[in-house]
């Protein structure tokens, strides 16, 4: 009879081996915090500080509060405006319903990811191994969560309060960490929703569909109950509705964070007895194990990878269609109402876009931004085949290295053009519907615009998935998440031109608000481009490396 | 001998300073069955990596079938298959996907094989990959390897995770595939399964080929081990020539015996010897003697062969 090996303790076990999970949990929580901290925080302070310097006068600031405070369908969209006349108020209406979003987001990921994630690759079956039970594991895993939202609120509430000491900007400290507790509010609830599915589906992908079902529900009740149509009630009943309720520094509500920190508790105890309840890497929910084969295609590698990333391309590519729906249906008015002295607009006044286009040239930033993500996920997908062993089975058999790499390029860059052009179709269907006057092959192109930076984004992750595997994850999302912000605070803050060219989004044109400039944009395709075959290069040449 | 299956010179692989394989010189012919034992850590991973072109050398080359195992990887990989002790695979696909899907890729299925071996190995080809167990994921990656007959079958520790049925049923396919002239390259700690599978056997040890030969020669460089019974006193064996590690345990002497046996059988004769039980030495204690005893607490296959 062979004897198992017996598996000593994670060499990270440390000294207190009974919290493993809880700091294993906190370290990657924190670091995943800190970052959106810092896009919180930027986020925040570039809109206060942008509409201070645009809208100098108290009649640009009425003449805005007018036009905005109530327009039902931009309610509907962001939430009510209140007190646009002041930073404060704009800062708040601006922010907080897409910072709410964004974090619901990261928070049901991030909780996913550290719980079911986790749990999927194994990794917790060494941990459970020891004296941890599944009981205090899933209680220490929600122990370090909460680590990474205090890392995330800290930071948020850091930038949020000394931006707030600006003359031009005038918010009080007090009133700026209650804006900081209002914004990852949504965070700390969808962690913990994430955490509960985590428990109640049998993989990490399944339980980010329920997380991401209860999401999508809130915000359409939350919708609704904006669209002034009498149902203000249903606010009640969204947990992003409740957000709203705090209103933060316009008429701050502090009671309505008793629903949030009720709903997360309750998540909370859930997560822990649902987790002591049922099987290591089973699910609550009953798990469909069996399944007729589709062997269509399952013919190779690219038909393999096609097949794994099905479920994950379409819920971004719904986010973008949807993202480019409501860029579209907004676009008229708030192209209208955006003054002619705001120094963004003049700038691309000069330039000989007006209206629409010139607030969709604005916007588009984002839809860049999110088209990046898609292809950051595709390295980080990439690396995961190698990191937890599946690529072998691959790579034992007749399939060289650089076959297996260039197929999952050739299908990402095929995954992030087809997110340009949704973005771009979606985009004009939804300005189309209200009568906005862009014209198609504008919009069409300024979809296509937001792809080279994502190509270029996804070379250098494909470079350094080559070079230093181990890093891709990290080096791709920061090159992204880095020039999403020196793009943003470059804005606002004149930075130096070498540091502005270091963001890949800087590089590219503002469409549909000037029409894209094709040259730069197939530069950071050639770099992109390059980096992706010295990476190629270089992972044929190096080791398999596990995690 | 025909054409060498597997070639090494001077294959090694350095982690920084620390030697995962020193300088391995390898030979394994076609058709040959060939046990590669060790402890863990001591190279068998490696060397099996360093073969599959999963990772490069630090110095030396290695061949299958006369191809560069880094330069013409596709070529050698048509003509092998794999089994990992450990199967991380697509928990989303079902049993059937997988070995569709590996089956495609590699170019090459005997159907009917397969469908015997699901038989053989007790396998639900639709459940998907999440819900099997380590044993029957294990069972998966052996069929997948063994439904496309290759000329070579490369496995490290192919049967972690397996019941002693599961166990059974695998020396069968091994059998049967020595038969079709496949050969075999075996690295295991499970030393009942290399006794009863190979022709041949190495032995590694921090990174070194300590030992390689038939289980035949490498017995004759150990002792025989030798029990008798006696009626009256145990005479003193100590002297005998070729005879040590005496014990003495009433009318019961075990000792062992190294080169000729002749001088301890007259002795023996001469003492009114009552039974007399030799055996040669099991591979465990060839390991062990290679390892002085230390390593061997983890696998103990206790046989008395």
């Amino acid at each position: 009879m062979q004897a198992e090996l017996a598996i000593g303790p994670p060499a990270s076990a440390g000294r207190w081996p009974a919290t493993v999970v809880a700091r294993q949990t906190a370290r990657k929580a924190v670091r995943s915090g800190v970052l959106w901290g810092y896009v919180f925080g930027l986020y925040l302070a570039t809109q206060a500080l942008a509409y201070a310097s645009s809208y100098k006068t108290v009649s640009q600031r009425a003449r805005l509060a007018k036009e905005f405070g109530s327009n039902a369908g931009i309610s509907a969209l962001v939430g009510p405006a209140h007190e646009l006349q002041t930073v404060a108020g704009f800062t708040v209406w601006k922010c907080l319903a897409v910072l709410a979003v964004v974090g619901a987001v990261w928070g049901l990921l991030t909780g996913t990811r550290l719980l079911r994630g986790e749990e999927d690759a194994g990794r917790w079956e060494l941990l459970l191994a020891g004296q941890t039970t599944r009981r205090s594991a899933a209680a220490q895993a929600l122990a370090g969560l909460a680590c990474g939202v205090a890392a995330l609120w800290t930071v948020t509430a850091v930038i949020t309060v000394v931006v707030g000491r600006s003359s031009k900007v005038d918010i009080s400290a007090g009133g700026a960490l209650f804006l900081a507790v209002s914004v990852v509010a949504a965070a700390v609830m969808f962690l913990a929703v994430g955490a509960l599915a985590s428990q109640l589906a049998a993989t990490r992908r399944q339980a980010s569909a329920y997380a991401g079902a209860v999401l999508g529900v809130s915000y359409a009740l939350r919708m609704v109950a904006d669209s002034g149509t009498g149902l203000g009630w249903l606010r009640w009943a969204s947990p992003l509705g409740w957000i709203e309720q705090l209103q933060p520094l316009t008429g701050p509500h502090p009671l309505a964070l008793l629903p949030i920190a009720g709903l997360t508790a309750v998540l909370g105890l859930c997560t822990v007895r649902l987790a002591g309840a049922r099987d290591l890497r089973g699910s609550t929910f009953p798990d469909r194990a069996s399944s007729v084969a589709h062997t269509r295609l399952v013919f190779g590698p690219s038909g393999l990878n096609v097949r794994l990333m099905r479920p994950s391309v379409a819920g971004w590519g719904a986010g973008i269609a949807a993202y480019g729906l409501v860029l579209g249906l907004v676009a008229k008015s708030a192209g209208s109402a955006i003054s002619s002295s705001s120094s963004l607009t003049r700038a691309l006044s000069r330039l000989g876009a007006i209206g629409a286009e010139a607030y969709l040239g604005v916007a588009f930033l984002l839809m860049a931004v999110l088209v990046a993500f898609v292809a950051a996920g595709q390295i980080s997908a990439t690396r995961a085949e190698e990191a937890e062993g599946r690529l072998d089975h691959l790579l034992v058999r007749p399939v060289s290295r650089s076959s297996w790499l260039a197929g999952r390029l050739v299908v990402a860059t095929i995954v992030v053009l087809a997110g340009g052009l949704t973005a771009g179709v979606f985009t004009w269907l939804g300005a189309a519907s209200q009568d906005t006057g862009v014209s198609f092959a504008s919009v069409f192109d300024a979809g296509l615009n937001v792809v080279p930076p994502a190509l270029c984004i996804l070379g250098i992750g494909a470079f350094v998935f080559g070079v230093w595997p181990r890093a891709s994850g990290v080096a791709t999302y920061g090159v992204l998440v880095w020039s999403f912000l020196v793009e943003l605070v470059g804005g606002i803050v004149g930075l130096n031109h070498w540091v502005l060219d270091t963001s890949v989004f800087h590089q590219m044109s503002a469409a549909p608000a000037v029409s894209p400039n094709w040259t730069t944009g197939g530069a950071l395709l050639a770099l992109g481009a390059m980096a992706a075959v010295a990476g190629g290069t270089a992972f044929s040449h190096r080791d398999l490396k596990g995690e | 001998m025909g054409a060498m299956a597997i070639r090494t010179e001077g294959l090694s692989k350095y982690y920084g300073s620390v030697r995962a394989l020193g300088d391995l010189d390898l030979e394994v012919a076609e058709g040959e069955v060939v046990g590669y034992l060790g402890p863990n850590g001591a190279g068998k991973t490696t060397t099996i990596r360093l073969l599959l072109g999963l990772t490069r050398p630090t110095a030396g080359r290695a061949e299958i079938f006369g191809l560069d195992c880094q330069r013409q990887v596709v070529e050698a990989h048509r003509r092998l298959a794999y089994v990992a002790g450990e199967a991380s695979l697509w928990p989303s696909l079902t049993g059937a996907e997988t070995l569709h899907l590996l089956g495609r890729v590699q170019g090459r299925v005997d159907v009917t094989y397969r469908d015997e071996l699901i038989g053989r190995f007790d396998l639900d080809p639709s459940k998907k990959v999440r819900a099997y167990s380590k044993g029957n994921r294990q069972k998966l990656i052996l069929v997948a390897a063994l439904m496309t007959r290759p000329e070579l079958l490369v496995l490290d520790e192919p049967t972690s995770g397996l019941d002693p049925l599961m166990e059974q049923a695998f020396r069968h396919c091994v059998h049967e595939a020595r038969e079709r002239g496949q050969t075999i390259f075996l690295s295991s700690h499970i030393l009942s399964e290399v006794e009863a599978l190979c022709d041949r056997v190495g032995i590694l040890r921090e990174g070194l080929l300590v030992e390689m030969g038939t289980l035949a020669e490498m017995r004759h460089l150990s002792a025989l081990t030798v029990e008798a019974t006696f009626e009256g006193p145990v005479p003193d064996l100590s002297r005998v020539p070729g005879v040590g590690s005496v014990e003495v345990e009433g009318h019961v002497v075990r000792c062992q015996v190294r080169g000729t046996i002749e001088p301890l059988l007259k002795v023996l004769a001469a003492s009114g010897v009552q039974e007399l039980l030799s055996r040669e030495p099991s591979l465990e204690e060839l390991f062990l003697a290679q390892y002085g005893g230390s390593a061997g607490t983890e696998d103990t296959p206790a046989h008395a062969g």
